[in-house]
Protein backbone atom coordinates (compact mmCIF):
# COMPACT_ATOMS: atom_id res chain seq x y z
CA UNK A 1 0.00 0.00 0.00
CA UNK A 2 2.94 2.28 1.11
CA UNK A 3 4.56 1.59 -2.78
CA UNK A 4 1.23 2.32 -4.45
CA UNK A 5 1.14 5.40 -3.07
CA UNK A 6 4.93 6.42 -3.03
CA UNK A 7 4.77 5.93 -6.51
CA UNK A 8 1.50 7.56 -7.40
CA UNK A 9 3.34 10.23 -5.69
CA UNK A 10 6.25 9.97 -8.14
CA UNK A 11 4.40 9.28 -11.33
CA UNK A 12 1.33 11.85 -10.76
CA UNK A 13 3.75 14.28 -13.23
CA UNK A 14 4.00 11.86 -15.96
CA UNK A 15 0.56 10.69 -16.08
CA UNK A 16 -0.58 14.22 -16.09
CA UNK A 17 1.78 14.56 -19.38
CA UNK A 18 0.24 11.71 -20.78
CA UNK A 19 -2.79 13.13 -20.25
CA UNK A 20 -1.84 15.88 -22.00
CA UNK A 21 0.03 14.66 -24.73
CA UNK A 22 -3.15 12.59 -25.70
CA UNK A 23 -4.79 16.36 -25.57
CA UNK A 24 -2.59 17.68 -28.25
CA UNK A 25 -2.28 14.58 -30.42
CA UNK A 26 -6.02 14.87 -30.46
CA UNK A 27 -6.38 17.55 -31.52
CA UNK A 28 -3.38 19.12 -33.71
CA UNK A 29 -4.13 20.42 -37.41
CA UNK A 30 -7.70 20.10 -36.53
CA UNK A 31 -9.60 23.29 -37.20
CA UNK A 32 -12.40 23.52 -34.41
CA UNK A 33 -9.68 21.82 -31.71
CA UNK A 34 -11.41 21.19 -28.25
CA UNK A 35 -14.73 22.35 -29.46
CA UNK A 36 -15.14 19.27 -31.48
CA UNK A 37 -15.26 17.30 -27.82
CA UNK A 38 -18.72 18.86 -27.71
CA UNK A 39 -19.92 18.97 -31.42
CA UNK A 40 -18.92 15.58 -31.72
CA UNK A 41 -21.55 14.01 -29.48
CA UNK A 42 -24.30 16.39 -30.21
CA UNK A 43 -23.92 15.33 -34.04
CA UNK A 44 -24.04 11.63 -33.59
CA UNK A 45 -27.09 12.14 -31.19
CA UNK A 46 -28.86 13.83 -33.91
CA UNK A 47 -28.23 11.32 -36.41
CA UNK A 48 -29.59 8.72 -34.32
CA UNK A 49 -32.55 10.51 -32.72
CA UNK A 50 -33.42 10.78 -36.37
CA UNK A 51 -32.99 7.45 -37.50
CA UNK A 52 -34.32 6.12 -34.39
CA UNK A 53 -37.60 8.78 -33.12
CA UNK A 54 -38.86 7.49 -36.22
CA UNK A 55 -38.68 3.85 -36.12
CA UNK A 56 -39.56 3.14 -32.57
CA UNK A 57 -42.49 4.54 -30.95
CA UNK A 58 -41.02 5.66 -27.90
CA UNK A 59 -43.67 5.55 -25.12
CA UNK A 60 -42.96 7.64 -22.28
CA UNK A 61 -44.68 10.53 -22.98
CA UNK A 62 -43.33 12.74 -20.05
CA UNK A 63 -39.96 12.18 -21.15
CA UNK A 64 -37.95 13.60 -23.93
CA UNK A 65 -36.40 11.55 -26.81
CA UNK A 66 -33.52 13.94 -27.04
CA UNK A 67 -32.53 14.37 -23.35
CA UNK A 68 -33.26 10.51 -22.84
CA UNK A 69 -30.93 9.34 -26.05
CA UNK A 70 -28.05 11.87 -25.01
CA UNK A 71 -27.71 10.88 -21.24
CA UNK A 72 -27.43 6.80 -22.20
CA UNK A 73 -25.05 7.75 -25.09
CA UNK A 74 -22.60 9.89 -23.38
CA UNK A 75 -22.20 6.84 -20.91
CA UNK A 76 -21.64 4.69 -23.54
CA UNK A 77 -19.25 6.70 -25.57
CA UNK A 78 -17.42 7.32 -22.70
CA UNK A 79 -17.29 3.95 -21.69
CA UNK A 80 -16.53 2.64 -25.16
CA UNK A 81 -14.06 5.11 -26.18
CA UNK A 82 -11.76 4.74 -22.60
CA UNK A 83 -11.75 0.69 -22.46
CA UNK A 84 -10.94 0.31 -26.17
CA UNK A 85 -8.04 3.36 -25.66
CA UNK A 86 -7.15 1.47 -22.59
CA UNK A 87 -6.95 -2.06 -24.40
CA UNK A 88 -4.20 -0.91 -26.68
CA UNK A 89 -2.43 1.13 -24.29
CA UNK A 90 -0.34 -1.05 -23.12
CA UNK A 91 0.65 -2.62 -26.66
CA UNK A 92 1.11 0.53 -27.92
CA UNK A 93 3.61 2.00 -25.35
CA UNK A 94 5.91 -1.00 -26.01
CA UNK A 95 9.03 0.85 -26.99
CA UNK A 96 8.59 2.94 -23.24
CA UNK A 97 7.54 -0.54 -21.59
CA UNK A 98 10.66 -2.03 -22.94
CA UNK A 99 13.47 0.35 -22.00
CA UNK A 100 12.61 2.51 -19.00
CA UNK A 101 10.93 1.14 -15.73
CA UNK A 102 7.62 2.91 -15.75
CA UNK A 103 4.45 1.61 -13.51
CA UNK A 104 2.83 0.11 -16.07
CA UNK A 105 -0.84 0.65 -14.47
CA UNK A 106 -0.15 4.18 -15.51
CA UNK A 107 -1.01 3.44 -19.22
CA UNK A 108 -4.62 2.07 -19.10
CA UNK A 109 -5.26 5.09 -16.70
CA UNK A 110 -4.33 7.61 -18.29
CA UNK A 111 -6.71 6.81 -20.81
CA UNK A 112 -9.44 6.45 -18.68
CA UNK A 113 -8.88 10.33 -17.07
CA UNK A 114 -8.25 11.74 -21.05
CA UNK A 115 -12.00 9.91 -22.26
CA UNK A 116 -13.07 11.00 -18.83
CA UNK A 117 -11.89 14.91 -19.02
CA UNK A 118 -13.71 14.68 -23.00
CA UNK A 119 -16.68 12.79 -21.29
CA UNK A 120 -16.94 16.06 -18.41
CA UNK A 121 -16.73 18.54 -21.54
CA UNK A 122 -20.02 16.55 -23.33
CA UNK A 123 -22.01 17.34 -20.34
CA UNK A 124 -22.16 20.84 -21.80
CA UNK A 125 -24.14 19.72 -24.35
CA UNK A 126 -25.90 17.61 -22.67
CA UNK A 127 -27.23 20.50 -19.87
CA UNK A 128 -28.20 22.89 -23.32
CA UNK A 129 -30.18 20.38 -24.02
CA UNK A 130 -31.97 19.50 -21.27
CA UNK A 131 -32.24 23.32 -20.81
CA UNK A 132 -33.10 23.96 -24.17
CA UNK A 133 -36.06 20.94 -23.70
CA UNK A 134 -37.41 22.31 -21.07
CA UNK A 135 -36.77 19.16 -18.64
CA UNK A 136 -35.31 21.51 -16.23
CA UNK A 137 -32.92 20.98 -13.39
CA UNK A 138 -33.10 20.44 -10.15
CA UNK A 139 -30.98 19.79 -6.42
CA UNK A 140 -30.85 16.06 -7.26
CA UNK A 141 -28.62 16.62 -10.22
CA UNK A 142 -25.61 17.05 -7.30
CA UNK A 143 -26.12 13.25 -6.77
CA UNK A 144 -24.83 12.80 -10.76
CA UNK A 145 -21.32 12.88 -9.92
CA UNK A 146 -21.50 9.08 -7.83
CA UNK A 147 -22.70 7.97 -11.13
CA UNK A 148 -19.79 9.31 -13.21
CA UNK A 149 -17.04 7.94 -10.58
CA UNK A 150 -18.62 4.65 -10.49
CA UNK A 151 -18.39 4.50 -14.28
CA UNK A 152 -15.08 5.59 -14.40
CA UNK A 153 -14.00 3.11 -11.79
CA UNK A 154 -15.99 0.08 -13.60
CA UNK A 155 -14.21 1.52 -16.57
CA UNK A 156 -10.55 1.31 -15.47
CA UNK A 157 -11.29 -2.04 -13.82
CA UNK A 158 -12.02 -3.42 -17.70
CA UNK A 159 -9.41 -1.48 -19.04
CA UNK A 160 -6.79 -3.52 -16.66
CA UNK A 161 -8.62 -6.54 -17.77
CA UNK A 162 -8.69 -6.10 -21.64
CA UNK A 163 -4.92 -4.21 -21.62
CA UNK A 164 -3.85 -7.84 -19.74
CA UNK A 165 -5.92 -10.02 -22.38
CA UNK A 166 -5.09 -8.37 -25.20
CA UNK A 167 -0.93 -8.38 -24.40
CA UNK A 168 -0.96 -12.10 -24.31
CA UNK A 169 -3.74 -12.38 -26.96
CA UNK A 170 -4.03 -9.78 -30.22
CA UNK A 171 -7.15 -11.79 -31.43
CA UNK A 172 -9.06 -9.19 -28.14
CA UNK A 173 -8.81 -6.47 -30.55
CA UNK A 174 -11.16 -7.64 -33.00
CA UNK A 175 -13.41 -9.90 -30.78
CA UNK A 176 -13.88 -7.10 -28.54
CA UNK A 177 -14.87 -4.62 -31.39
CA UNK A 178 -17.35 -6.67 -32.13
CA UNK A 179 -18.76 -7.28 -28.45
CA UNK A 180 -19.19 -3.43 -28.04
CA UNK A 181 -21.44 -3.74 -31.13
CA UNK A 182 -23.04 -5.87 -29.28
CA UNK A 183 -23.23 -4.61 -25.73
CA UNK A 184 -24.30 -0.89 -27.34
CA UNK A 185 -27.58 -2.90 -28.49
CA UNK A 186 -27.94 -5.01 -25.18
CA UNK A 187 -27.73 -1.58 -23.30
CA UNK A 188 -31.09 0.90 -23.34
CA UNK A 189 -29.55 4.06 -25.33
CA UNK A 190 -31.88 4.65 -27.85
CA UNK A 191 -34.88 2.46 -27.04
CA UNK A 192 -37.13 2.36 -24.05
CA UNK A 193 -36.07 -0.52 -21.63
CA UNK A 194 -40.05 -1.54 -21.64
CA UNK A 195 -39.99 -2.98 -25.12
CA UNK A 196 -37.93 -6.26 -23.83
CA UNK A 197 -39.75 -9.02 -23.26
CA UNK A 198 -39.80 -8.94 -19.37
CA UNK A 199 -38.45 -12.61 -19.10
CA UNK A 200 -35.27 -11.58 -20.47
CA UNK A 201 -34.69 -8.34 -18.92
CA UNK A 202 -32.78 -9.62 -16.55
CA UNK A 203 -30.42 -10.37 -18.73
CA UNK A 204 -30.16 -6.69 -19.23
CA UNK A 205 -29.49 -6.06 -15.48
CA UNK A 206 -26.41 -7.93 -15.63
CA UNK A 207 -25.02 -5.16 -17.31
CA UNK A 208 -23.34 -2.54 -15.23
CA UNK A 209 -23.48 -0.13 -17.98
CA UNK A 210 -27.52 -0.19 -17.49
CA UNK A 211 -27.41 0.57 -13.51
CA UNK A 212 -25.03 3.92 -14.14
CA UNK A 213 -27.05 4.99 -17.22
CA UNK A 214 -30.41 4.42 -14.73
CA UNK A 215 -28.94 6.15 -12.22
CA UNK A 216 -28.40 9.16 -14.34
CA UNK A 217 -31.75 8.84 -16.13
CA UNK A 218 -33.41 8.87 -12.77
CA UNK A 219 -31.85 12.15 -11.70
CA UNK A 220 -32.33 14.02 -14.88
CA UNK A 221 -35.49 12.77 -16.11
CA UNK A 222 -37.32 11.63 -13.29
CA UNK A 223 -36.01 14.28 -10.63
CA UNK A 224 -35.87 11.87 -8.34
CA UNK A 225 -33.52 10.42 -5.79
CA UNK A 226 -32.25 6.83 -7.14
CA UNK A 227 -33.60 3.71 -5.00
CA UNK A 228 -31.17 2.17 -2.84
CA UNK A 229 -30.63 -1.02 -4.82
CA UNK A 230 -29.53 1.51 -7.61
CA UNK A 231 -26.99 2.96 -5.66
CA UNK A 232 -25.93 -0.28 -4.32
CA UNK A 233 -25.71 -2.27 -8.01
CA UNK A 234 -23.65 1.01 -9.22
CA UNK A 235 -20.97 0.62 -6.19
CA UNK A 236 -21.11 -3.13 -6.48
CA UNK A 237 -19.57 -3.15 -10.44
CA UNK A 238 -17.98 -0.44 -9.64
CA UNK A 239 -15.86 -1.64 -7.13
CA UNK A 240 -15.73 -5.55 -7.94
CA UNK A 241 -14.22 -4.62 -11.34
CA UNK A 242 -12.03 -2.45 -10.22
CA UNK A 243 -10.63 -4.81 -7.89
CA UNK A 244 -10.46 -7.93 -10.69
CA UNK A 245 -8.67 -5.39 -13.06
CA UNK A 246 -6.27 -4.74 -10.25
CA UNK A 247 -5.49 -8.12 -9.36
CA UNK A 248 -5.43 -9.15 -13.14
CA UNK A 249 -3.24 -6.87 -14.18
CA UNK A 250 -1.14 -7.17 -11.32
CA UNK A 251 -0.84 -10.89 -11.71
CA UNK A 252 0.60 -10.90 -15.23
CA UNK A 253 2.17 -7.52 -15.55
CA UNK A 254 5.63 -8.94 -15.52
CA UNK A 255 4.81 -11.43 -18.30
CA UNK A 256 3.90 -8.52 -20.71
CA UNK A 257 7.75 -7.70 -21.62
CA UNK A 258 7.80 -11.24 -23.20
CA UNK A 259 4.63 -11.05 -25.24
CA UNK A 260 4.53 -7.49 -26.48
CA UNK B 1 28.30 -6.67 4.27
CA UNK B 2 29.66 -2.99 3.46
CA UNK B 3 27.31 0.00 2.75
CA UNK B 4 29.79 0.79 -0.19
CA UNK B 5 27.75 -1.54 -2.51
CA UNK B 6 24.86 -0.08 -4.84
CA UNK B 7 24.07 -2.47 -7.08
CA UNK B 8 24.33 -6.27 -6.05
CA UNK B 9 23.18 -8.83 -8.95
CA UNK B 10 22.60 -12.41 -7.47
CA UNK B 11 23.17 -15.20 -9.48
CA UNK B 12 20.53 -13.48 -12.22
CA UNK B 13 19.11 -15.58 -14.74
CA UNK B 14 16.93 -14.33 -17.82
CA UNK B 15 14.80 -17.19 -19.95
CA UNK B 16 13.27 -16.23 -22.81
CA UNK B 17 11.30 -18.24 -25.14
CA UNK B 18 12.12 -18.33 -28.40
CA UNK B 19 8.91 -19.72 -30.00
CA UNK B 20 6.76 -17.42 -28.17
CA UNK B 21 5.50 -15.52 -30.78
CA UNK B 22 3.26 -18.27 -31.78
CA UNK B 23 1.73 -17.30 -28.23
CA UNK B 24 -0.83 -19.01 -27.32
CA UNK B 25 -2.96 -21.47 -29.51
CA UNK B 26 -6.10 -22.87 -29.26
CA UNK B 27 -5.42 -25.73 -30.97
CA UNK B 28 -2.96 -26.65 -28.58
CA UNK B 29 -4.54 -25.78 -25.60
CA UNK B 30 -7.58 -28.44 -26.83
CA UNK B 31 -5.50 -30.74 -27.53
CA UNK B 32 -3.34 -30.68 -24.77
CA UNK B 33 -6.42 -30.71 -22.83
CA UNK B 34 -7.11 -34.19 -23.93
CA UNK B 35 -3.92 -36.05 -24.74
CA UNK B 36 -1.14 -36.46 -21.93
CA UNK B 37 1.44 -37.60 -24.82
CA UNK B 38 1.05 -34.25 -27.15
CA UNK B 39 1.15 -32.52 -24.00
CA UNK B 40 4.53 -33.74 -23.12
CA UNK B 41 5.55 -33.49 -26.31
CA UNK B 42 4.67 -29.83 -26.36
CA UNK B 43 6.18 -28.99 -23.16
CA UNK B 44 9.28 -30.74 -24.67
CA UNK B 45 8.77 -28.43 -27.41
CA UNK B 46 8.81 -25.63 -25.24
CA UNK B 47 12.25 -26.27 -23.79
CA UNK B 48 14.21 -27.09 -26.78
CA UNK B 49 12.85 -23.44 -27.66
CA UNK B 50 13.87 -21.94 -24.25
CA UNK B 51 17.10 -19.77 -24.32
CA UNK B 52 18.73 -18.64 -21.36
CA UNK B 53 19.78 -14.39 -22.18
CA UNK B 54 22.07 -15.03 -18.87
CA UNK B 55 22.78 -17.50 -16.86
CA UNK B 56 23.65 -17.13 -13.16
CA UNK B 57 24.99 -13.65 -13.53
CA UNK B 58 26.40 -12.79 -10.17
CA UNK B 59 28.45 -9.89 -9.53
CA UNK B 60 28.36 -6.43 -7.61
CA UNK B 61 29.07 -2.84 -7.87
CA UNK B 62 30.34 -0.12 -5.58
CA UNK B 63 29.42 2.89 -5.15
CA UNK B 64 31.88 5.43 -7.78
CA UNK B 65 32.55 2.45 -9.87
CA UNK B 66 32.51 2.60 -13.48
CA UNK B 67 31.74 -0.62 -14.68
CA UNK B 68 32.28 -1.52 -18.49
CA UNK B 69 30.50 -4.31 -19.88
CA UNK B 70 32.03 -6.04 -23.38
CA UNK B 71 30.99 -9.23 -25.31
CA UNK B 72 29.56 -9.65 -28.80
CA UNK B 73 26.64 -9.08 -29.97
CA UNK B 74 23.58 -11.09 -28.19
CA UNK B 75 25.79 -12.20 -25.66
CA UNK B 76 23.44 -10.81 -22.98
CA UNK B 77 24.90 -7.16 -22.06
CA UNK B 78 21.85 -4.92 -22.75
CA UNK B 79 19.44 -8.05 -21.14
CA UNK B 80 22.08 -7.35 -17.79
CA UNK B 81 21.51 -3.84 -17.99
CA UNK B 82 17.41 -3.63 -18.27
CA UNK B 83 17.26 -6.21 -15.08
CA UNK B 84 19.35 -4.06 -13.25
CA UNK B 85 16.95 -1.02 -14.28
CA UNK B 86 13.88 -3.09 -13.30
CA UNK B 87 12.39 -3.16 -16.87
CA UNK B 88 12.63 -6.91 -16.52
CA UNK B 89 12.36 -9.38 -13.95
CA UNK B 90 14.96 -12.05 -13.75
CA UNK B 91 13.94 -15.98 -14.31
CA UNK B 92 15.80 -16.60 -10.99
CA UNK B 93 17.99 -14.61 -9.08
CA UNK B 94 17.84 -11.09 -7.50
CA UNK B 95 19.18 -7.61 -8.12
CA UNK B 96 19.10 -5.26 -5.20
CA UNK B 97 20.06 -1.18 -6.27
CA UNK B 98 20.63 1.44 -3.77
CA UNK B 99 19.73 4.37 -5.30
CA UNK B 100 18.58 6.28 -7.85
CA UNK B 101 18.40 4.73 -11.13
CA UNK B 102 18.74 6.95 -14.27
CA UNK B 103 18.46 4.20 -17.76
CA UNK B 104 19.53 5.72 -20.63
CA UNK B 105 19.22 2.13 -22.56
CA UNK B 106 17.56 4.14 -25.65
CA UNK B 107 17.80 7.71 -25.84
CA UNK B 108 14.65 9.39 -26.76
CA UNK B 109 12.46 6.04 -26.13
CA UNK B 110 9.58 8.30 -24.45
CA UNK B 111 9.50 10.83 -27.35
CA UNK B 112 6.28 11.92 -28.95
CA UNK B 113 6.93 12.09 -32.54
CA UNK B 114 4.07 14.54 -33.45
CA UNK B 115 5.08 17.00 -29.94
CA UNK B 116 7.34 19.89 -30.40
CA UNK B 117 10.47 19.68 -28.69
CA UNK B 118 9.30 21.92 -25.65
CA UNK B 119 6.76 19.53 -25.11
CA UNK B 120 9.06 16.29 -25.33
CA UNK B 121 11.38 17.60 -22.80
CA UNK B 122 8.55 17.60 -20.33
CA UNK B 123 6.99 14.59 -21.43
CA UNK B 124 10.38 12.62 -21.50
CA UNK B 125 11.76 14.11 -18.59
CA UNK B 126 8.05 13.18 -17.12
CA UNK B 127 8.97 9.29 -18.01
CA UNK B 128 12.44 9.49 -16.39
CA UNK B 129 10.40 10.39 -13.27
CA UNK B 130 11.32 13.59 -12.61
CA UNK B 131 9.04 16.24 -11.08
CA UNK B 132 7.52 19.20 -12.82
CA UNK B 133 9.44 21.71 -10.89
CA UNK B 134 12.45 19.97 -10.79
CA UNK B 135 12.14 20.15 -15.48
CA UNK B 136 11.06 23.81 -14.90
CA UNK B 137 14.57 24.81 -13.37
CA UNK B 138 16.61 22.47 -15.55
CA UNK B 139 14.36 23.55 -19.08
CA UNK B 140 17.42 26.28 -19.66
CA UNK B 141 19.80 23.97 -19.00
CA UNK B 142 18.78 21.28 -21.10
CA UNK B 143 18.14 23.71 -24.10
CA UNK B 144 21.43 25.38 -23.75
CA UNK B 145 23.17 21.99 -24.04
CA UNK B 146 21.31 20.31 -26.88
CA UNK B 147 21.52 23.61 -28.70
CA UNK B 148 18.08 23.31 -30.27
CA UNK B 149 16.93 26.78 -29.25
CA UNK B 150 16.08 27.82 -32.33
CA UNK B 151 13.58 24.51 -32.91
CA UNK B 152 12.21 24.51 -29.40
CA UNK B 153 8.39 24.37 -30.94
CA UNK B 154 9.01 22.17 -34.31
CA UNK B 155 7.65 18.83 -34.26
CA UNK B 156 10.33 16.75 -33.34
CA UNK B 157 9.16 14.33 -36.22
CA UNK B 158 11.13 16.95 -38.16
CA UNK B 159 13.98 16.30 -36.34
CA UNK B 160 17.03 14.93 -37.84
CA UNK B 161 18.18 11.80 -35.97
CA UNK B 162 20.94 13.88 -34.96
CA UNK B 163 19.30 16.24 -33.25
CA UNK B 164 16.77 13.72 -31.60
CA UNK B 165 19.86 12.06 -30.35
CA UNK B 166 20.58 15.35 -28.72
CA UNK B 167 17.77 16.46 -27.74
CA UNK B 168 17.59 13.20 -25.75
CA UNK B 169 21.29 13.03 -23.99
CA UNK B 170 20.33 16.34 -22.79
CA UNK B 171 17.13 15.56 -20.93
CA UNK B 172 18.05 12.24 -19.76
CA UNK B 173 21.70 13.90 -17.98
CA UNK B 174 20.38 16.73 -16.21
CA UNK B 175 20.09 14.84 -13.18
CA UNK B 176 22.82 13.52 -11.49
CA UNK B 177 21.50 10.31 -10.30
CA UNK B 178 23.10 7.66 -7.99
CA UNK B 179 23.33 4.66 -10.61
CA UNK B 180 23.69 5.84 -14.54
CA UNK B 181 23.13 3.01 -16.77
CA UNK B 182 24.75 3.59 -20.44
CA UNK B 183 23.92 1.34 -23.36
CA UNK B 184 25.87 2.69 -26.19
CA UNK B 185 25.08 6.06 -26.49
CA UNK B 186 28.10 8.32 -26.78
CA UNK B 187 28.80 8.69 -30.36
CA UNK B 188 25.59 10.34 -30.63
CA UNK B 189 24.81 13.71 -32.76
CA UNK B 190 28.33 15.49 -35.03
CA UNK B 191 31.74 15.45 -33.92
CA UNK B 192 31.58 18.27 -31.70
CA UNK B 193 28.29 17.03 -29.91
CA UNK B 194 30.53 13.85 -29.39
CA UNK B 195 33.17 15.70 -27.38
CA UNK B 196 30.47 17.41 -25.59
CA UNK B 197 28.63 14.49 -24.04
CA UNK B 198 31.66 12.50 -22.84
CA UNK B 199 33.05 15.44 -21.23
CA UNK B 200 29.88 15.75 -19.61
CA UNK B 201 29.99 11.80 -18.88
CA UNK B 202 33.23 12.13 -17.65
CA UNK B 203 32.09 14.94 -15.46
CA UNK B 204 29.37 12.88 -14.05
CA UNK B 205 31.88 9.91 -13.74
CA UNK B 206 34.27 11.95 -11.54
CA UNK B 207 31.23 13.76 -9.49
CA UNK B 208 31.02 9.96 -7.85
CA UNK B 209 28.26 8.68 -10.09
CA UNK B 210 27.99 4.67 -10.14
CA UNK B 211 27.85 4.00 -13.68
CA UNK B 212 27.12 0.80 -15.85
CA UNK B 213 28.06 1.07 -19.62
CA UNK B 214 27.95 -1.32 -22.42
CA UNK B 215 29.73 -0.34 -25.38
CA UNK B 216 31.66 -1.85 -28.55
CA UNK B 217 34.24 0.64 -28.13
CA UNK B 218 37.35 -0.86 -26.24
CA UNK B 219 38.73 2.37 -26.58
CA UNK B 220 36.11 4.30 -24.47
CA UNK B 221 35.48 1.74 -21.93
CA UNK B 222 39.56 1.78 -21.45
CA UNK B 223 38.75 5.40 -21.11
CA UNK B 224 36.76 5.71 -18.73
CA UNK B 225 35.94 1.77 -16.29
CA UNK B 226 37.73 0.91 -13.49
CA UNK B 227 35.80 -2.54 -13.99
CA UNK B 228 35.55 -4.65 -16.73
CA UNK B 229 32.97 -7.67 -17.25
CA UNK B 230 33.52 -9.82 -19.99
CA UNK B 231 30.38 -11.84 -21.19
CA UNK B 232 29.72 -14.10 -24.00
CA UNK B 233 26.59 -16.35 -23.85
CA UNK B 234 24.82 -14.69 -21.23
CA UNK B 235 27.72 -16.06 -18.60
CA UNK B 236 30.48 -13.85 -17.25
CA UNK B 237 33.65 -15.23 -18.76
CA UNK B 238 35.88 -12.61 -16.81
CA UNK B 239 35.80 -9.40 -14.17
CA UNK B 240 39.05 -7.59 -13.79
CA UNK B 241 40.11 -4.58 -14.55
CA UNK B 242 41.31 -3.08 -18.06
CA UNK B 243 43.48 -6.58 -18.86
CA UNK B 244 40.07 -7.74 -19.46
CA UNK B 245 39.75 -6.23 -22.62
CA UNK B 246 43.05 -7.80 -23.96
CA UNK B 247 41.72 -11.31 -23.18
CA UNK B 248 38.44 -10.65 -25.11
CA UNK B 249 40.10 -8.98 -27.92
CA UNK B 250 42.41 -12.40 -28.05
CA UNK B 251 39.16 -14.42 -27.82
CA UNK B 252 38.08 -12.36 -31.15
CA UNK B 253 40.92 -12.65 -32.62
CA UNK B 254 40.76 -16.41 -32.23
CA UNK B 255 37.17 -16.63 -32.92
CA UNK B 256 38.21 -14.77 -36.58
Amino acid sequence: MKNIIYSIKKYKFLLYELVSRDFKVKYKRSVLGVLWSLLYPVLTMTVMALVFSNMFKFSMPDVNYLVYLMSGLIIFNYYSEASNLAMSSVVGNFSLINKVYIPKYIFPLSKCIFVGINFLLTLIPLYAIILLTGTGINIHHLLLPYAFLCLFLFTVGMGFILATISVFLRDMFYIYGVMITLWMYMTPIMYDFAMIPAKLQFIFKLNPLYWFIYFTRDVILYNQVPSLNVWLYCGLFAVGFLLIGIFVFKKYQDKFIYYV
Amino acid sequence: MDKDIMIKVKDVSMRFNLGIDKGFSLKQGFVNLFDPKMRKKHKEEKKKNEFWALKDVDFSVKKGEVVGFIGSNGAGKSTLLKVVAGVMKPTKGKVESYGTICPMIELGAGFDMDLTARENIYLNGAVMGYSKNFLDEKFNEIVEFSELKDFLDVPVKNFSSGMIARLAFSVATIVEPEILIVDEILSVGDLAFQAKSEAKMLNMITGGTTVLYVSHSIESIKKLCDKVIWIEHGEIQAIGGKEVCDKYIEYVNKEA
